[in-house]
């Protein structure tokens, strides 16, 4: 299927992220979402369901690639959940079934402390890390010139919480910062070797969700663990990395706009215009259409107000907020980019 | 009256609600130097001093429920609205119901003991194909600190775990938890549940979630909502009165 948006547009999919990234003209502000738009109805579309198809690259791309050639999206994101390191390195994992995400059973974690941190040597030789690596290089060959693919990897952050329990990871920043830190530089290991093998593989970008949100922890948190980790990442790829953190973050906004990072993935519960006065240029944004309320379970209409609202606040990359709900209905996801298409059109850009 | 104890007293400012203002701070007045400190060193998350002090206090004649009333709970009262006006976030709350429980191991046995009713007796759990469980982990925490019985099913709860989970303590109140959408149908299929196997009426249900909304409380048939854990105790007060007079 071809969509209105792919027809109209003058540059490349492709092109137009990575342009919006590096701060450079587009016809039109892409649409690309970060962390994942898969649901139940392109599973049955091209027959390749949860969780097998987080496992299995061919099913993965295939799934992956509805993004482009259903949704009109400009990228391509496979990587659909959180968990696919953590379960290379071992940890109690729940595959569920098609209408869920897979998940980490936090409540067995696999380890203590940051001494119990080590990189096993077939890390990246895991089922789980191939099928993202697998399907990058498939998607590559199918789309890489003319569609953005964006790789995942996991900020050490979120890594604790799957391997240390998020309680115990919690009250360890409390009881002992110096051995969090200590933690948290390690887990970094693993986010900068699956990274590397995706960008290895052909992703252009990569998202880097580490969620130190507002729901459960301080600004001056973000500050304290993770600011620095965070510029050091920046700094260790070579593609545009586009942090996300989900929840409320415009607190800590104006330290995530000095990572270094070229994005920012924000949620629909910090206004798009107060988020772009909080970091003030220092990064772009990606966002925030709602995913429970609006895409979830409300209509097209609605779906474009809010898109609306994100461009005439100024965010650059128009994206629903987070992992859209997998029985998100495909008329809403359509909506967003032909929405942009009409903001384009009537602010004379297309 | 003010508050004697400089640090409580200085913790208390940040309860600006007026209803809360005059409910948690009449509270606090009136108790000694002692139940003051051992609110204050809750807040604070110091889990030895905290089981500490419950200690000296039992020497001393003070009885399980002053001290738990007049100490622990005053505390934790100020912690649940500091979490919710984001002062204070997760881990300081941890801390602090670390703390709660070194207490809560020297009264506990006394107060099972004394057979002291509790309020209420609530089953709570994260529900079906749902992994997330901090809040639904303060919510049973705030519970607790108000004088309920909490047995917590933890994550991934289905409907025949709930159902037996209210039979088994006699709960009247099932409090069920979801932060994705792809779960929160699941909520509707407990109270389903609970109507077929005839127990719908034996208890009230009430539902919360960072996507939860009342709207969504309304549809699938809950009798409450809360929007954060100290809603959730007033909820849970609210139904149970609501409950007794039903069965009256
Ligand atoms: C922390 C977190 C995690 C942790 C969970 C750790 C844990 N042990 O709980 C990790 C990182 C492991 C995780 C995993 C996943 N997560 Co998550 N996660 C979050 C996050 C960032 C915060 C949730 C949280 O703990 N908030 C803090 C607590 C205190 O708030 P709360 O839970 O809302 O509880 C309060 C109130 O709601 C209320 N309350 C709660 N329960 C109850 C019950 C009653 C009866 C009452 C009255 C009140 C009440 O009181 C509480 C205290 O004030 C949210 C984003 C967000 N900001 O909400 C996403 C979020 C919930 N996750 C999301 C997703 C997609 C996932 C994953 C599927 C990711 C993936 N693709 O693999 C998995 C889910 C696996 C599963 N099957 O459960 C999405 C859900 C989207 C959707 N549309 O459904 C969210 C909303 C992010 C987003 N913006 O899209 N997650
Ligand atoms: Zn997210």
């Amino acid at each position: 299927m071809t969509t209105k948006a792919q027809v109209a547009g003058k540059m490349t999919s492709r092109q137009r992220v990575m342009n919006a990234l590096n701060g450079l003209p587009v016809d039109r502000p892409p649409v690309a979402n970060p962390t994942s738009v898969a649901t139940v109805e392109m599973m049955d579309l091209v027959n390749a369901y949860f969780p097998e198809a987080n496992r299995d690259p061919e099913m993965n791309a295939r799934l992956a690639a509805t993004e482009y050639t259903e949704f009109g999206f400009d990228a391509i994101a496979p990587y659909f959940s959180i968990i696919q390191e953590s379960s290379a390195l071992g940890c109690d994992m729940q595959w569920e079934q098609k209408d869920n995400w897979p998940t980490v059973r936090m409540a067995n974690p696999i380890w203590k402390s940051s001494r119990d941190v080590k990189v096993p040597a077939d890390f990246l030789q895991h089922r789980d890390i191939t099928a993202i690596t697998g399907s990058i290089k498939l998607l590559k060959q199918e789309f890489g010139d003319d569609v953005a693919i964006i790789g995942k990897t996991m900020g050490p952050w979120t890594l604790a919480y799957h391997v240390f329990g998020v309680e115990p990871f919690l009250l360890g920043t409390v009881d002992d910062p110096d051995e969090t830190m200590a933690a948290l530089h390690r887990l970094k290991e693993f986010t900068v070797l699956f990274g590397q093998a995706q960008i290895d593989a052909g992703a252009d970008i990569l998202t880097l969700p580490d969620h130190a949100t507002g729901d459960l922890v301080s600004a001056e948190y973000y500050k304290r663990f993770l600011l620095e980790m965070h510029q050091e990442l920046a700094e260790t790829f070579d593609v545009p990395i586009i942090l996300h953190i989900c929840g409320n973050t415009i607190d800590r906004m104006p330290y995530i706009a000095q990572t270094g990072m070229a994005a920012f993935h924000f949620d629909s519960r910090n206004d798009p215009q107060e988020a772009m006065d909080a970091v003030n240029g220092g990064i772009k944004l990606v966002g925030n259409v709602n995913n429970p309320t609006t895409l979830y379970a409300r209509t097209p209409a609605e779906v474009r107000k809010e898109v609306y609202r994100a461009l005439d606040a100024g965010v650059q990359l128009i994206a629903p907020e987070c992992a859209v709900p997998l029985k998100t209905k495909a008329e809403n996801l359509v909506e967003i980019p032909i929405a942009v298409e009409d903001w384009a059109a009537e602010h004379g850009m297309i | 009256m003010a508050i004697q104890h400089e640090g409580l007293a200085k913790e208390f400012e940040w309860v600006t609600r007026p209803g809360e203002q005059k409910h948690i701070g009449e509270a606090i007045e009136k108790t000694d130097a002692l139940m003051q400190e051992l609110a204050y060193q809750l807040i604070l998350g110091a889990n030895t001093e905290v089981g500490r002090l419950t200690k000296e206090a039992l020497d001393n004649g003070y009885t399980a429920n002053q001290v738990l009333d007049d100490g622990l709970l005053n505390g934790m009262a100020i912690v649940g609205v500091k979490f919710r006006d984001n002062v204070i976030f997760v881990p300081e709350v941890l801390v602090s119901a670390r703390a709660m429980k070194a207490g809560m191991q020297h009264l506990e046995p006394i107060l099972s003991a004394s057979g002291v009713e509790p309020i209420g007796t609530v089953v709570m759990g994260t529900v079906k194909g749902d992994l997330h469980d901090i809040g639904k982990n303060l919510c049973i925490m705030m519970l607790r600190g108000a004088g309920f019985v909490v047995h917590d099913l933890g994550v991934d709860t289905a409907p025949d775990e709930f159902a037996d989970a209210v039979e088994e303590h006699d709960a009247q109140l099932v409090g069920m938890s979801a932060l994705l959408t792809t779960t929160m149908p699941n909520m509707g299929r407990v109270i389903s549940y609970f109507e077929d196997v005839g127990l719908r009426d034996e208890v009230r249900m009430m539902v919360g979630g960072a996507p939860v909304t009342q709207e969504f409380a309304d549809e699938m048939g809950a009798d409450g909502y809360g929007e954060n854990a100290v809603e959730c105790v007033d909820r849970a007060k609210e139904l149970l009165v609501l409950l007794k007079e039903l069965k009256a």
